[in-house]
């Protein structure tokens, strides 16, 4: 099969792009330095030891533009040179638009590095211009150029989104209105030829200005006639100025509205954070509505529609001459723009073009059809160069110095360095003997920068440097938790018994913080006794609470609370564990507004005897039940060994019972080691019971909800059931059951939503509710909603169904709260 | 250059907004516990928000850079250069903070700050 070129660029005065066809469709490319945005800003900033292109160079150009260049596009073809102060030397529009297309070609992915490629020229460009942007494409590596008229490409972006190929005799308008130029064209196809009979442009028209008219004339009128000032416009556009800064922001915030004015009627812009001469701080809120913003840019966009108009006549036609007006630029997503060409031209527009991408997406389609005669890109054979480098692999510091040894040939090589999160990017340097780079670390993650080298062509040379990462986060300087640290919680599922959450997880490193919220499932007030216990405990997390060692006990009466705090409100804990294991715990009780602090260190153990008390009970009762489940289960084996473990249980309940609570000795210590080691050895021998029967009941409704889905579920709730159970064999494997019992319920909630799209359910719940309401009030209200239940199924309105089956559930009574032993409160 | 991942606006308008509140705070000085209520908004952004059902920890951090130097190197932020020189810039105001997607060890940026930088010595 012929090769094609596949390649398609618009090499644009304010944004450029690149696209490629590839298996019956045009891919856009993201910007790697601008993740989510497909364009590149023409413009080039020029700085001592590097080159910068895109939006980066954009920010530099109104403050440097003695070393910045943009629009050079416009000086294509002519002799003009562009001095550039910060390298003492000059740049050709030639050799600039080259380096934007070296630039556009690291959008692509690695090992992709088109030598053939169509380039966007405009309508207006002459002979000379076009063979200087060939020029341009020869500096930049390109060996196979062919040439597409920017309104050409644009039509072809529309031409192939039709289904039926090629385009009807006729002819049509490209209006392509950017955010720094305006061009129209008019398009001819005569026998299957497309051709641009005439042209039209503003160089210097588009959604940047609109983006001023608003800070101009809505936003500092509305500043001044609120607060005094007596020069505002001056002082926010002169660089002197005192407001300079705040004119950006403004600025900023006008472009926000602008592009929120195309979905909504009107965008709220908040002024603040500027004084006026009487030291009142502006602060207030200003509504622009879309009327007022057509108001303000309609003199620009009759200006645009009188340069169509002019193209119309000179060509001595009307608009029923014309089939439709392509928009095409940025600007043309403003409604009004649309809506006032449509109105004044009487010419339909055409929105169906991505107005942003279409000139790349139609040189690509282009390209497509075009033979690349120069055969297979070939990447630089042997590396020129090798090179050694050096940098600390662990880091805390906010940057790490970065060195490298190059060796062998580097004349015309350049080399960039970029951080993986797209937060940092050297531009294009040039390579020497040796390369310093200060690199920039974010906190806390690991930091992955990618060096890469280049020819002169802007050829990717590998040299083997491989990824340079640098942890800012792990590093040795941190200890490791040698287990995990467990808050105790209730146990929802067993009133009156507790389990552990996990706050730290083993191997997490010292210095460590989390949060955890839990609501309060019991009333602390002074009349009813109650208080919250915060146990923290060090042990694994799935072993029983007091199987672990106690780190710290926080208690927090009625009596120590500014007012009583109910059940249902937020209790906040905090803890800090500092590099020393110094455990800090913090309760903020939200309902009342107080905190309470403790910080445990290692060497003082909270344990007082009565709570050591209700431990030892607590473990006892557990034991009981187990023997009883056991036995239950007739497993002997188990039983015997609890029945052993039940006569050590006695003994340490009797010696707790005698202890008083101001003892001094160490035997609270001792009992509560013994009471650890009892709650290990019982939580070994009942461990596998208890996996078993949450293993069950996962396979249990893994069955329920297999068939379910099998019998009836859309391709969504297959795949939703396949992400749940796809990791199964290892959640089955982890020793707690938290995974497992998450899975189940994740496929019982799938199976719910399953069942309450099923026909049959809703109708049985419907009778079964009815049936069940009826005999206890049949009213007017349960009468109404009888009859929309009846006809829903008459009419088969499953949606129906559902909201009265909804209403008839709401209507049943709640359940009196059944009050439980809470024991630590949350 | 990892792959761009494609976050609901919703999360980042969240963002921008607490972060609004939190700068808001800042010369408030308030003796209330509005910043505790911040906080805990910003932990939930950073931990509870993407997670479903991974080990991984998900979601959100957002960082302010106010106060930190500026050059044409860092493109985690986009900037307006205000007044007239362009050496030693230091990042002044910051009208979106950088906010950053985490999935287990990835940290990638999804939004840059939208900042407005200064030199130093015209400060």
């Amino acid at each position: 099969m012929e090769q094609m070129i596949n390649f398609g660029i618009d090499l644009g005065t304010t944004n450029s792009a690149i696209a490629k066809f590839a298996n019956g469709k045009v891919q856009l490319f993201q910007n790697p330095t601008d993740p989510g945005t497909y364009t590149l800003p023409s413009v080039i900033a020029f700085q001592e030891d590097r080159i910068v292109a895109g939006k980066k160079a954009r920010e530099w150009l109104e403050r440097d533009p003695q070393s910045v260049v943009g629009r050079f596009k416009r000086k294509m073809g002519t002799s003009e040179k562009y001095d550039i102060k910060s390298i003492g030397a000059t740049k050709t529009p030639v050799e600039l638009s080259a380096i934007i297309l070296k630039e556009l070609r690291t959008f692509l992915p690695p090992g992709e590095y088109p030598e053939a490629g169509v380039i966007t020229i405009p309508a207006s460009f002459d002979t000379i211009q076009s063979n200087a942007t060939k020029e341009a494409a020869s500096q930049a590596g390109f060996r196979q150029v062919l040439l597409l008229q920017e309104p050409i490409a644009a039509s072809l972006a529309y031409a192939n989104t039709k289904k039926e190929a090629g385009m009807p005799d006729g002819q049509w308008l490209v209006y392509d209105l950017g955010g720094g130029t305006f061009d129209v064209a008019m398009i001819r196809v005569k026998e299957g030829e497309m051709k641009v009979m005439d042209h039209e442009g503003d160089n210097f028209l588009g959604g940047t200005d609109f983006d001023n008219l608003i800070v101009e004339k809505l936003l500092i009128p509305a500043i001044t006639e609120r607060y005094k000032f007596s020069d505002l416009e001056q002082e926010m556009k002169s660089a002197r100025g005192k407001y300079n800064a705040k004119y950006f922001v403004l600025l900023q915030q006008a472009e926000e509205a602008k592009i929120l004015l195309s979905s909504k009627s009107n965008a709220v812009i908040t002024v603040d954070g500027l004084t006026d001469e009487n030291n009142a701080p502006v602060d207030f809120e200003y509504t622009i509505t879309r009327t007022a913003f057509n108001e303000l840019i309609a003199p620009h966009i009759d200006d645009t529609i009188h340069m169509v108009e002019q193209i119309i006549t000179r060509n001595k036609l009307t608009a029923k001459d014309l089939q439709f007006v392509l928009m095409v630029g940025g600007s043309t997503f403003i409604p009004y723009v649309r809506q006032r060409v449509e109105e004044v031209l009487g010419v339909p527009v055409n929105c169906e073009v991505d107005p942003i991408t279409a000139v790349a997406a139609g040189a690509a389609y282009y390209a497509s059809g075009k033979a690349n005669v120069i055969g297979e890109s070939t990447l630089a054979a042997n590396s020129p160069v090798a090179i050694k480098v050096t940098y600390p692999k662990v880091s805390r510091e906010k940057e790490e110095l970065f060195l490298a040894k190059v060796t062998g040939e580097t004349t015309n090589l350049t080399y960039r360095i970029t951080r993986e999160d797209g937060g940092f990017d050297t531009g294009i340097k040039t390579l020497s003997e040796r390369i310093s780079e200060y690199l920039p670390l974010v906190a806390n993650v690991y930091n992955f920068f990618k060096l890469t080298v280049y020819d002169q062509e802007n050829k990717v040379i590998e040299t083997g440097t491989g990824i340079i990462g640098i942890d800012s986060g792990y590093g040795i300087n941190g200890q490791p938790i040698p287990e995990d640290i467990c808050l105790e919680i209730d146990d929802d599922d067993k009133p009156g018994e507790t389990k552990l959450l996990q706050v730290f997880q083993k191997n997490n490193i010292l210095p460590s913080r989390k949060t955890i919220t839990r609501v309060l499932n019991k009333t602390i007030s002074d009349t009813n006794g109650e208080r919250i216990r915060i146990n923290v405990l060090e042990g694994p997390h799935y072993a029983l609470p007091e199987a672990n060692k106690s780190l710290g006990y926080l208690e927090i009466a009625a009596d120590k609370l500014n007012k009583k705090v109910l059940k249902g409100s937020d209790i906040e804990l905090t803890f800090n564990i500092s590099e020393s294991r110094d455990l800090t715990v913090t309760a903020y009780l939200q309902m009342a507004d107080q905190e309470f602090k403790q910080t445990f260190t290692p060497q003082e153990r909270h344990t007082p005897v009565d709570v050591l008390r209700i431990e030892i009970y607590t473990l006892a009762g557990k034991l009981e039940n187990e023997i009883f489940e056991t036995n239950n289960h007739e497993d002997y084996a188990v039983g015997k060994q609890l029945a052993e473990l039940k006569k050590d249980m006695d003994n340490i309940k009797g010696e707790a019972k005698a202890l008083a609570e101001d003892d001094v000795t160490d035997k609270r210590y001792q009992l509560e080691d013994r009471k650890r080691k009892l709650a290990q050895a019982i939580d070994l021998a009942t461990k596998q019971n208890r996996m078993n029967d949450v293993r069950a009941a996962y396979f249990n409704i893994k069955t329920v909800c297999h068939q379910r889905v099998i019998a009836g579920g859309s391709e969504q709730d297959k795949q939703h059931f396949y992400d749940i159970v796809k990791d199964e064999e290892h959640f089955l494997a982890v020793p707690s059951p938290a995974r497992t019992i998450e899975k189940s319920t994740a496929l019982h909630v799938l199976n719910m939503t399953m069942l309450w799209r099923d026909p049959e359910f809703l109708v049985n719940t419907f009778k079964e509710l009815l049936a069940a309401q009826r005999a206890a009030n049949y009213d007017e209200s349960l009468k109404a909603l009888e009859q929309e239940g009846l006809q829903a199924i008459q009419q088969r309105n499953w949606s129906k169904l559902t909201e009265v089956d909804h209403a008839l559930i709401a209507r049943v009574p709640r359940g009196a709260a059944q009050d439980v032993i809470r024991k630590v409160g949350f | 250059m990892a792959d761009p991942i494609k976050v609901t606006k919703a999360y980042l308008d969240i963002l921008n907004q607490v972060f609004e509140i939190e700068k808001k705070l800042s010369v408030l000085q308030e003796s209330n516990s509005i910043q505790r209520n911040v906080n805990k908004l910003k932990e939930i952004m950073e931990n509870d928000i993407v997670a479903q059902g991974g080990d991984d920890i998900t979601g959100f951090i957002y960082h302010n850079p106010i106060g930190e130097d500026y050059n044409i190197t860092r493109t985690d932020c986009e900037a307006s250069i205000a007044g007239e020189s362009t050496e030693d810039l230091q990042i002044t105001e910051v009208i979106k903070p950088i906010i950053r997607f985490r999935n287990g060890g990835a940290n990638i940026i999804v939004q840059k700050a939208i900042v407005v930088v200064k030199a130093k010595n015209s400060l």
